[in-house]
């Protein structure tokens, strides 16, 4: 779908989307409400028992992990912690639920009424056309400086309960239950911890759906409640969008739309869904309430088989556990337990380590690649944040796009980068010869230091050799040496790359420059 | 409040039980019946008072997080009615509902 | 056949043979078998006999004695378990189609600690389908007898418990106890049948019917044995969330300290319910006059919430099981039909197919009261009756020790004599306010009605955890009355046979 054409319905249309936001915390030892090891995939059914498996007459007792990590989250994301709350039974047949119930939380979840403040910035500005003329017009608060804008999106609640199994679809084509002769079940996700996170309906284009998400997630990986993984399933986003047109006040019919496992996918999504809203109601037909699925390769919604019957999910309280009963105080010991977030690490590296806001932005909201900056400026030295930061976001991210990798699993250590910083500012090698260095231990693995040995680049910055060269260099060129004093101070650059030549390359260019302009107005 | 039959066939469907028309009639007369009894309910003035859910007044009852160990997948398995040796086998899968 | 009548002896007096080395676990066990061969034919009271279990256990107690050990508190008592409790070697089928060949692979924990404390499991009782009703005659697999009249109900849902004790099968069984399942049977066959607190008991491992009300208790022919039996299966369990931490008392040594001062009352306004037989109510009063002759205060206390109890209990429990009834959906274990077309229509008939009558009434009725638009007429209301019920109990216990009721309104009635629904579920009147409240009560044989020569039981209901208090009660009761009831089938059977 052309990205014109979105802009062109967004012109006409104000997009009304909320996120439902299931995130494994995958942080505990065990399962929900059972002993079993909490994990990621492993031979099918190996990690169950008699209460993920819902045989007949076992129990589940809540993990208190699990409701200690979702009370953290909540109050990393600005929710009011329930100082009474109890789980409720959700009540549906599949067979990937063992008990043909979830155990989850209704009227009483453990976290309500938060916020998240996300910033846009870049391309996705202009999906606000609304804000045409940086005017906040609805619910941003103020367009920053730097050309984007920050708008406030409320969390209605984030409650706990149960994950379900997973099922194998058989006999079909590529796992999908269309054409499938019979389905495997596996239960050994069944029970994990899943936290699930309902935004407000504050979100009006895909790209802030899209920030919210990821900065969501940055907050996850900061707590380390999660691994977050989209691809493993871990993370999970469903968005619920409708549109109307500008001006009006009342709501359209909304579509529940899944299946998006990426922040792209989400985005577009979640803008093909509205196109798709728009070319109906342009067409005068009616939007219908339903839930679809995101077909990344085909790029495109589609309607899942329209449901039997209306859901009906009885409700009502888990008679197997009895409620909660939080004190303040724990909830407030809870909080010093809160990690430093996302937004206060970058205004400590704007503060601290004078990063321009853009990079302290990116390297923040990365919780992986924020302990590598700061394990690299450790070592380095905080003068130096500037240009361990430059690498990061420079050289380093390119060769793990081009790789493919996450930071962890690259050759590039902190402490390697941190040296390679170093050689440079003290002057020990060119910012040109760092680049091959940095290529070579990418490859490698080999500390900078030894690399630089080994091809002998040690950059030569001793003042009196370079003085003995520029003095033979002057020597043999009177001429130009008279027209440099006579005014056409230009022949600096001949000088210099004379003096390179003598000395290979493994001059210092500064001093070098240096030592050519006093000697030549000497 | 007297249940129909189409109560009982839409509660039916809820509960996943598949009657005959017999039953359903049955159940209809035999649902009102129960029903009938229990409408004293509807008649006490019971405004403001709390629900009970539970009859004991405890709160706060969790389990440390440390790993128990649990069933063999020879065990897990034992009683299902299809297996191919490691999952529970089920047949084609034609909407029972879905959710996540 | 054996030498020991186990009708004559109580658990307590077993383990003391035992111990005394008048006679051997494995004779005691052999006895057991021999009397379930004798009667079982008839009375019904076993879906499934576990002689490999009870002999190795009983070889476990005879190894322990021989090498001078000190036997634990139920050593070598014969027991009943109810078979909707799970133990590893058994099937456990709620006496339902749905789980006919399901085996258990976790114990539950109450059936682990009656055998740790060296009870030997002689079979699986029959009881009603998920232990709904009050005659078994809700059973899959055929209803039990009353051993006191063959063509009466023993009571339900946990009748098979109840009648194996009556006809000295087993000298105590396990019962589970929503809305009377252990009371009305334990009155219906002349033994004594306690449901302990809310939570006193873990629940792990018993299928559940009515999570906020179920509880397991123990059948026995005296308060005594009881009381053994109840202290060695309470106590706090971290498999069950409403398990109790309150500290279990030693129950049994409670007993015996007389009713001197113990403030007694009888409900009045629930002694006054219309369907009460004349009789049943004239020994509840006469039972007053027995504490009052002990000692006691005694007095009239009413619960007025306590008439809805039936009401929000039907409500309340069949929701409850509506919901703990889904996983028997014919995925992971229990009957499947063999020719579903698709999931769906696979849970559709293997559960209507797999359930009884009674049990779709239950499911139907929780599924309806929970459902869009009537969760507030019913289950919510249900709710706040509940409350009403609980505060009644509460004002109550702050005037007395212990309240008086009949266990039943009625003695056993004969097979098929109630055949509408609510007309049965009238038999737990007095019993299902006391698990919507939460309390303990005990129904211990209070005589022989002179129409029927049928046993009657008095229920006594206290305070929560005030168990031993309960059973104090019930067994200065049950010393004043002199009343051991044996029924004239075990008398016909140890009367031809003769004795020692
Ligand atoms: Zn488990």
């Amino acid at each position: 779908m052309a990205k014109d054409r979105l802009a062109e319905v967004l012109e006409r249309y104000e997009a009304v989307i909320g996120l439902e936001i299931h995130t494994e915390i995958t942080a505990t030892n065990t399962k929900m409400f059972c002993g079993c090891p909490v994990a990621f995939g492993g031979e099918p059914n190996t990690r169950v028992c008699p209460v993920c498996l819902g045989l007949p007459g076992a129990l589940p007792v809540p993990n208190q992990a699990a409701i200690e990590w979702t009370v953290l989250a909540g109050l990393a994301t600005d929710c009011d912690i329930a100082l009474w709350s109890q789980f409720h039974r959700k009540q549906y047949f599949y067979p990937d639920m063992p008990k043909d119930y979830q155990i989850s939380q209704y009227d009483l979840p453990f976290c309500s009424g938060g916020l998240l403040e996300v910033e846009v910035d870049g391309d996705g500005v202009a999906q606000r056309v609304d804000l045409g003329g940086g005017v906040a017009a609805v619910g941003p608060e103020a367009v920053a400086d730097d050309g984007g804008y920050r708008t406030t999106i409320g969390i209605t609640r984030i409650h706990l309960e149960e994950d379900t199994g997973k099922m194998v679809h058989v006999g079909g084509s590529e796992g999908r239950i269309a054409g499938a002769t019979h389905s495997l079940v596996d239960f050994n996700r069944a029970g994990t911890p899943l936290m699930e996170l309902v935004s407000e309906p504050d979100i009006r284009t895909p790209e802030e759906a899209r920030r919210f998400a990821q900065k969501l997630r940055s907050i996850w990986l900061a707590l380390g409640v999660s691994d977050c993984s989209m691809e493993e399933g871990s993370m999970r986003v469903d968005g619920n969008v409708s549109i109307r047109r500008r001006g009006e006040s009342e709501l359209g019919t909304k579509s529940e739309v899944k299946n998006m496992n990426s922040f792209k996918s989400l985005h577009d999504a979640l803008a093909y869904e509205i196109v798709r809203q728009a070319d109906l109601l342009d067409a005068g037909d009616r939007v219908v309430q339903e839930t679809r699925h995101w077909d990344a390769g085909a790029k495109r919604t589609s309607a899942l088989r329209s449901k039997e019957e209306a859901h009906d999910y009885r409700y009502f309280p888990e008679p197997d556990m009895v409620p909660f009963s939080f004190d303040p105080e724990w909830i407030d010991s809870l909080a010093e337990r809160l990690p430093e977030l996302p937004d206060a690490r970058r205004a400590r590296y704007m503060t601290e380590l004078s990063l321009r806001k853009h990079d302290a932005g990116l390297l923040s909201a990365d919780f992986a690649q924020a302990c590598f900056f700061e394990e690299a400026v450790a070592i380095a030295g905080a003068a130096r944040a500037k240009p361990v930061a430059n690498w990061m976001l420079g050289d380093l991210a390119a060769l793990l796009n081009a790789e493919g990798i996450e930071l962890p699993e690259s050759r590039v250590s902190p402490a390697m980068l941190a040296e390679l910083v170093g050689l440079v500012e003290d002057g020990m090698i060119s910012g040109k010869q760092a680049k091959e260095v940095f290529g070579d231990m990418a490859a490698s693995g080999d500390a900078p230091g030894a690399i630089v040995e080994a091809r002998g680049m040690r950059q030569v910055s001793d003042t009196e050799a370079i003085e003995s060269v520029v003095r033979g260099v002057l020597e043999a060129n009177p001429v130009e040496v008279a027209s440099y004093r006579a005014g056409k101070t230009g022949l600096i650059g001949f000088f210099v790359g004379a003096v390179m030549r003598e000395m290979r390359g493994q001059g210092n260019p500064k001093v070098i420059n240096e030592v050519l302009t006093r000697m030549l107005s000497g | 409040m007297a249940i129909t039959e189409s109560d009982v066939r839409h509660v039916a469907l809820l509960a996943r039980l598949a009657l005959t028309d017999e039953q359903v009639t049955t159940l209809t007369a035999e649902l009102g019946a129960v029903l009938g009894h229990i409408d004293e309910l509807q008649r006490l003035d019971l405004a403001g008072v709390e629900p009970t859910a539970h009859p004991l007044s405890m709160t706060d009852r969790t389990r440390p997080d440390v790993v128990v160990p649990g069933l063999s997948r020879e065990l897990a398995l034992l009683n299902a009615p299809d297996t191919d040796g490691t999952a529970f086998l089920i047949p084609a899968f034609a909407g029972a509902g879905e959710e996540s | 056949m054996s030498t020991i009548d186990l009708s004559a002896l109580t658990a307590r007096e077993v383990r003391r043979g035992i111990a005394s080395g008048d006679f051997s676990a494995r004779e005691v066990a052999e006895s057991a078998y021999a009397r379930i061969e004798a009667l079982d034919g008839e009375v019904h009271a076993f879906l499934q006999l576990t002689p490999e279990l009870a002999f190795a256990a009983a070889d476990r107690v005879d190894r322990a004695r021989a090498a001078g050990e000190e036997l634990p508190p139920l050593a070598g008592v014969p027991a009943g378990i109810k078979d909707n409790m799970n133990l590893i070697g058994t099937r456990t089928t709620c006496a339902s189609r749905i789980l006919g060949n399901y085996e258990s692979v976790y114990d539950c924990t109450a059936v682990s600690r009656l055998l740790e404390a060296g009870a030997l499991p002689i079979g699986k009782c029959n009881m009603d389908e998920f232990a709904f009703g009050s005659s078994t005659e809700n059973s899959a697999y055929g209803p039990t007898r009353n051993p006191w009249d063959l063509e009466r109900v023993p009571g339900g849902s946990s009748g098979g418990s109840a009648a194996c004790v009556a006809a000295g099968m087993a000298s105590i069984s396990l019962g589970s106890d929503t809305g009377g399942s252990i009371r009305q049977p334990g009155a219906l066959t002349g033994t004594v049948g306690l449901k302990p607190t809310y939570g006193r008991v873990s629940r792990y491992g018993v299928v559940a019917f009515g999570s906020s009300l179920d509880q397991i208790g123990p059948f026995g022919k005296t308060v005594d044995d009881v009381a053994l039996a109840l202290e060695a299966i309470s106590g706090a369990d971290v498999m069950d969330a409403t398990s109790s931490v309150e500290p279990v008392d030693p129950y049994s040594e409670a007993l015996g300290r007389g009713a001197q001062g113990l403030r007694v009352g009888i409900v009045s306004d629930m002694l006054a319910m219309e369907g009460c037989g004349e009789e049943i109510r004239r020994v509840v009063n006469s039972s007053a006059e027995t504490f009052a002759a002990l000692g006691a205060e005694v007095g009239e206390v009413e619960l007025p919430s306590a008439q809805h109890g039936l009401a929000a209990y039907y409500i309340i429990g069949p929701a409850e099981a509506s919901s703990n009834l889904a996983r028997f959906d014919g995925i992971r274990y229990g009957r499947r039909v063999p020719d579903a077309d698709d999931v769906l229509d696979l849970y559709m008939r293997s559960r209507a197919e797999g359930f009884g009558p009674e049990t779709i009434r239950r499911i139907m009725l929780g599924t309806y009261a929970l459902s869009a638009g009537y969760y507030d007429a019913y289950y919510g209301q249900a709710q706040k009756a509940r409350t009403r019920i609980i505060q009644d109990f509460r004002a109550a216990f702050e005037r007395f020790d212990v309240l008086l009721t009949p266990s039943t309104p009625e003695v056993a009635f004969r097979f098929g004599e109630k055949s509408d629904p609510y007309t049965m579920y009238l038999n737990d009147y007095y019993t299902i306010p006391v698990n919507l409240a939460g309390n303990c009560a005990v129904s211990v044989p209070s005589g022989l009605c002179t129409t029927a020569g049928m046993p009657m039981g008095l229920q006594i209901i206290g305070d929560y955890f005030a168990e031993s208090t309960l059973l104090r009660a019930a067994a200065a009761f049950e010393e004043a009355t002199h009343f051991e009831p044996v029924p004239p089938l075990v008398r016909a059977l140890t009367g031809t046979e003769g004795g020692e």
